[in-house]
């Protein structure tokens, strides 16, 4: 009845976001872009909030992700460009790039991950940026026809409008495109895959990790590999963003796999919060759609966002969803033995 | 020394290299290189009062994601007040010539500059390593407790390391500037390859940092001679390898990982 509940109302959310949105100067698309940035920002959650290791390499997954779905539909197959193909092909690269990268730095802690996340993000731009022949270099990747949704019976354009409705101050039906329903749908999977996984034993392991992680290795758990497998499932769910956000876009570009593509995801989720399942959406919305209002009125915003950054660190150590709804304080031992009992019960 | 690698060491960097541009340009060269670190050292004990202090009992990630923050200010409040273009930094006509090695000629500044950091090395080492205060600051990175209880002031000794730390990063941007030209982005770029640096030599361990800068070095140069493509990554393939080998690198104590 409670799961009920909750699917219920976090379709209401999504179904009101994009309307919501409108009367306070943000627009349907970036309602789309949001839900898709999203994404990222949840999996990067997985890690800061839950395993407690700080990836400042998320851009490499995003950009991988945006790079392999475009290529996949332009390049690689282009005779049978397929919609779910270029999806699969981004998440199943990204998550094996993952696999691969987490074996070098699952060892590593605190700054040392942090920094080490971050020199391979920066291998992974220079090798994009500098096969030019593949990847367009500077130019990254232009003018994509994205392929339609095939669902069997049908396939869906998913630039297609809705119906025209006018809903007065909350615009018209028609500013939506198919578009922020599919992600929308994505959006619910993704929240129910994440409140599953953070609820089973291997979500309890994480956290008992994060917060002791000797007393974690006496009790038996390879903390190295959870740790893989959590910064693999991250991947994973960054390239399936950065694969939507490609083909939503039809394009891509290096920026995508900068430092300061990392660094938004950082942000998005420390300000609304690791450890909560809906503080990163709340988060990258509320940045998103400051920067979309701030940047028409100054070029400062680079500078506000930081400052802001700093004063939730400060003041709001738990982000904003963080500080709204403060549990009561488990302590590290109670983590690491609800860990043990759910481990135990097959 | 040893636990200070952080986000905000991009932006000393770089307020070094502002600092020493606009003194070079007012008083000279020499009062810019003295000035840069000067700065730096005074903004790091300020960042390290205000701010860093908060959190010095908070999880190692929170620290972090703060001087992470403070870095993006730094960088952004350069780029607001000097613009975002890209400055070259002109050196005297004395120290812009060549010099004759007998074998080979080398750019004047490039020799002085290679002599200064041997120099500096030098000093650090020595003052790590050899004086008393360098025993509590070391003592202090392996037991804080047992160094306050036997009487070290390890809170005053980390406040001096790290302001240190900071000038040294504040002289190297003055002193690289007119070799690398100056902009707000300088910290970022910075960061990334020294941190490369300290992979590979060893975290924590002195002579492993300068041998990964020899090992990067020379890397960097060799590859843009033979295969010009691949010059920005090699040093990431050789930091991975090095990480597969021996993943405390080079001359590390793996201890030091724990950080």
């Amino acid at each position: 009845m409670k799961d009920v509940r909750f699917y219920a109302l976090t379709v209401a959310g999504l179904v009101l976001f994009p309307f919501v949105i409108h009367p306070i100067g943000g627009y349907a698309g970036l309602a789309t872009q949001i839900l898709i940035v999203s994404i990222a920002t949840m999996g990067f959650n997985l890690l800061l909030g839950y395993a407690g290791v700080l990836s400042y390499g998320q851009a490499m997954f995003y950009g991988l992700g945006a790079y392999v779905a475009l290529l996949t539909v332009s390049k690689f197959f282009p005779e049978h460009a397929n919609f779910w193909l270029a999806l699969l092909l981004s998440i199943a690269f990204v998550t094996i790039v993952a696999l691969a990268i987490g074996t070098l730095v699952v060892r590593l802690y605190g700054i040392y991950f942090a920094l080490l996340t971050l020199a391979f993000a920066q291998m992974v731009f220079f090798v994009v940026f500098k096969w030019t022949g593949l990847t367009g270099g500077d130019d990254g990747i232009q003018g994509v026809t994205a392929p339609t949704v095939p669902l069997g019976f049908t396939s869906i354009d998913l630039t297609t409008p809705f119906p025209a409705v006018d809903l007065g101050p909350f615009g018209n039906l028609s500013d939506l495109h198919y578009w922020y329903a599919f992600v929308a749908i994505v959006m619910v999977l993704v929240i129910a895959f994440f409140r599953t996984l953070t609820r089973s034993q291997f979500g309890e392991v994480l956290s008992a990790i994060r917060e002791n992680e000797e007393r974690s290795t006496f009790v038996g758990f390879d903390i190295s590999r959870y740790k893989l497998a959590a910064f693999a499932i991250a991947g994973a769910l960054t390239g399936l963003s950065g694969a939507l956000r490609g083909l939503y876009e039809t394009s891509t570009a290096p920026d995508s796999l900068t430092v300061d593509t990392s660094g938004n995801f950082v942000i998005y989720a420390v300000v609304g919060g690791v450890q909560t399942l809906f503080g990163p959406l709340l988060g990258t919305g509320l940045i998103m759609y400051l920067q979309n209002v701030v940047s028409a009125k100054t070029d400062a915003w680079r500078l506000i966002e930081g400052v802001l950054f700093v004063a939730v660190i400060v003041f709001l150590p738990g982000g904003i969803l963080g500080t709204l709804k403060r549990k009561p304080k488990r302590t590290a031992r109670a983590i690491v033995a609800s860990a043990l009992r759910t481990s135990e019960t097959p | 020394m040893l636990r200070l690698v952080n986000f905000a060491h991009g932006a000393f960097y770089a307020i070094g290299a502002y600092v020493g541009l606009i003194v070079t340009q007012q008083y000279g060269l020499a009062a810019g290189l003295i000035a840069a670190p000067i700065a730096v050292a005074l903004f790091a004990v300020l960042f390290d009062r205000v701010l860093l202090r908060l959190f010095y009992d908070k999880e190692p990630t929170a620290q972090i994601l703060v001087t992470f923050g403070v870095a993006i200010v730094v960088e952004e409040s350069l780029r607001f007040i000097f613009g975002g273009t890209t400055r070259p930094f002109p050196l005297p006509e004395s120290l812009s010539g060549s010099f004759n090695l007998g074998f080979a000629s080398y750019p004047t500044y490039r020799l002085l500059l290679a002599l200064g950091i041997i120099v500096v090395v030098f000093a650090v080492w020595l003052f790590i390593e050899r004086t008393d205060y360098g025993l509590i600051v070391r003592a202090g990175v392996r037991d804080r407790t047992m160094v306050q209880l036997l009487g070290g002031n390890v809170k005053l000794a980390s406040t001096v390391v790290f302001a240190l730390g900071a000038a040294l990063a504040g002289l190297v941007g003055a002193a690289a500037s007119p070799i690398y030209s100056v902009d707000p982005n300088t910290g970022f770029s910075f960061l990334v390859p020294s941190f490369v640096v300290v992979v590979i030599g060893g975290l924590g361990s002195f002579w492993g940092a300068v041998l990964g800068g020899l090992i990067v070095g020379e890397l960097g140069s060799l590859t843009t001679l033979f295969f010009p493509a691949a010059s920005d990554v090699v040093i990431y393939v050789a930091m991975a390898l090095v990480l597969l080998v021996r993943p405390s690198g080079l001359l590390g104590e793996s201890e030091i990982i724990r950080g």
